[in-house]
């Protein structure tokens, strides 16, 4: 199984000015195993530089990540990355978006037909099919995170970092897309890391919810959700375990705010 | 739920360019009427004023017809079109590639920039005399100061689209495993590519400019003869031929543009098509 190990983990950002920003401070957490891990906490804790760090965007002060035991050094072909800004090409189809996410994977320009195959399944599981001509423009936010969520499930990543992929949508578009995730994570089997703001979110998909202090980011609380999947399958947000979870979060998080 | 609830796409949308027919019926409908009034005024006026100051209508096609049937004009055309043509067509491959290349590798912008820059604030008309001292009086001379006059337009528009690139997107195609060449590939060059259209319209402009004042300060040849000429001689009516030929060119061209920048850029959204 996948182990992503993060271990001590430090950002420090400069100002032009020549001040200190401590994004992250010795940061650790290893996860793995196919779990839905989400991390929370108040805006500037710190929580996109650590998903970027994981994600190989940009490189830690100290400590370091491991991918199987590996160090990480650079965006890996085992891990995918989803957006909140999605970041589609616009000057490709959803189709050529979606099969870039195996040809800059695999470096090559061209598909084999079994990957061309794997990229129209893919779209199919998103709900996209017939859209594979139309470019990014001509969709709505909601089916072009779709697209960006196909982009990443397409290339079979063992760990999908997911970086507020859902804050920009509206609440209805949100639910439904969360409902999808998590019905398609049921399928893939991938670890996810998610990061949001949203306490209800992370406490409805996920299996272990990390609470984050204020800046300097560290680990504040660990919460286990035990509450049963798939979640969509019935109301989950309306158990009582889901509304015990959420004060205990909420309260945990206010400290911080 | 087995799968994500699978959408249904309608007829598929193309760049906006659902008009209704009746629209597009009533815009040519309303371009015949313009023209109509057009020629209505230009009678009038011509009707109250010396045909030295304003040949009528009838006249200009009648003087366009005889320069047409003696040949002078085409001959006129064929001696503007060629050097306008190898020139501007050096000029867009020049500029387009040392353009992608500045913006793309900034160290050789650094060097280059504060010469081009230089280069191009310096009006086209005041390196004539040079070129003459250098080139002689002619067809190459001519070439040269069409490839001068559109040069610059494309290479700096090229250049600031090819530093325009989205971050974001580039560090998306970094997160995908994109090494710089595949970036390159694949968000730097198509983010350039709507930037070399609109140089190229700016310098389809700038080497009319050029062939003109080319013609009528240089060579004495073509169509920039004619304006001088028939301008000289007081042959009002005459004077017309060559200005229709060049706005025909001009028209054309920028038809031409567009319509390669809608082939070549599909996903470019247009506010109103």
């Amino acid at each position: 199984m996948p182990e992503l190990a993060i271990v001590n983990a430090r950002k420090n950002y400069r100002s032009p000015r020549g001040d200190n920003l401590l994004a992250l401070a010795d940061f650790s957490l290893t996860i793995g195993g196919g779990r839905f891990v989400t991390v929370v906490g108040p805006s500037g804790c710190g929580k996109t530089t650590l998903l970027r760090m994981v994600g190989g965007l940009i490189s830690a002060d100290a400590g370091e990540i491991r991918l199987d035991g590996a160090p990480l050094t650079a965006p890996s072909p085992k891990m995918s990355m989803v957006f909140q800004g999605i970041g589609l090409m616009p000057w490709k189809t959803i189709e050529g978006n979606v099969a870039l996410g195996i040809q800059l994977q695999a470096h090559r320009r061209t598909l084999t037909a079994k990957e061309a195959d794997r990229v129209e399944a893919t779209l199919g599981m998103v709900g996209l099919q017939g859209f594979e001509h139309y470019y990014p423009h001509q969709l709505s936010g909601g089916m072009q995170q779709r697209v960006g969520l196909a982009r990443a499930l397409v290339r079979q990543p063992e760990i999908l970092l997911m970086d507020e992929p859902f804050g920009a949508l509206d609440a209805q578009t949100r639910a439904v897309l969360q409902d999808e995730l998590l019905n398609l994570w049921g399928r893939v089997k991938s670890t996810v890391l998610f990061i949001t703001h949203d306490l209800d979110e992370a406490i409805y998909l996920s299996d272990l919810v990390i609470i984050m202090s204020r800046r300097p980011g560290r680990i504040k609380q660990v919460l286990e959700v035990n509450l049963p999947q798939p979640r969509y399958s019935y109301d989950a947000r309306a158990e009582k375990e889901f509304a015990r979870l959420r004060s205990v979060a909420w309260q945990s998080i206010k400290e911080e705010l | 739920m087995s799968q994500m609830t699978n959408l249904v796409p309608g007829p598929a949308p193309r760049n906006g360019r659902s008009m209704v027919g009746a629209i597009a019926g009533s815009q040519y409908l309303l371009a015949i009427v313009s023209i109509a009034v057009f020629f209505a005024i230009w009678q009038l006026v011509s009707m109250n004023v010396p045909p030295i100051i304003l040949p009528a209508p009838a006249q200009v096609i009648t003087a366009f017809v005889q320069l047409t049937a003696s040949g002078e004009l085409v001959r006129a055309t064929a001696q503007t079109v060629w050097p306008f043509a190898v020139g501007l067509s050096i000029a867009f491959v020049v500029g387009t590639a040392v353009g992608l290349l500045l913006g793309i590798f900034r160290p050789a912008a650094r060097l280059l920039d504060p010469y081009i820059f230089v280069f191009w604030s310096i009006p086209n008309i005041a390196w004539l005399p040079l070129f003459i001292a250098w080139f002689g009086v002619g067809t190459l001379t001519l070439v040269i100061f069409v490839f001068v006059s559109a040069v610059f337009p494309q290479l700096l528009t090229v250049e600031a689209g090819a530093k325009e690139a989205d971050s974001f997107l580039v560090e998306v195609a970094r997160s995908l495993g994109g090494s710089k060449r595949e970036i390159l590939h694949v968000v730097v060059l198509p983010s350039a590519l709507p930037y070399i259209f609109a140089g190229l319209r700016i310098a389809v402009g700038r080497a009319l400019v050029g062939i003109i004042v080319g013609q009528l300060l240089i060579v004495a040849t073509g169509i920039g003869y004619m304006f001088q000429f028939y301008g000289e001689t007081l042959s009002l009516a005459k004077y017309f031929a060559p200005l229709i030929v060049i706005a025909a060119l001009a028209v054309l061209l920028n038809r031409a543009v567009n319509w390669a920048e809608h082939f070549f850029v599909p996903w470019k959204q247009r506010a109103f098509t």
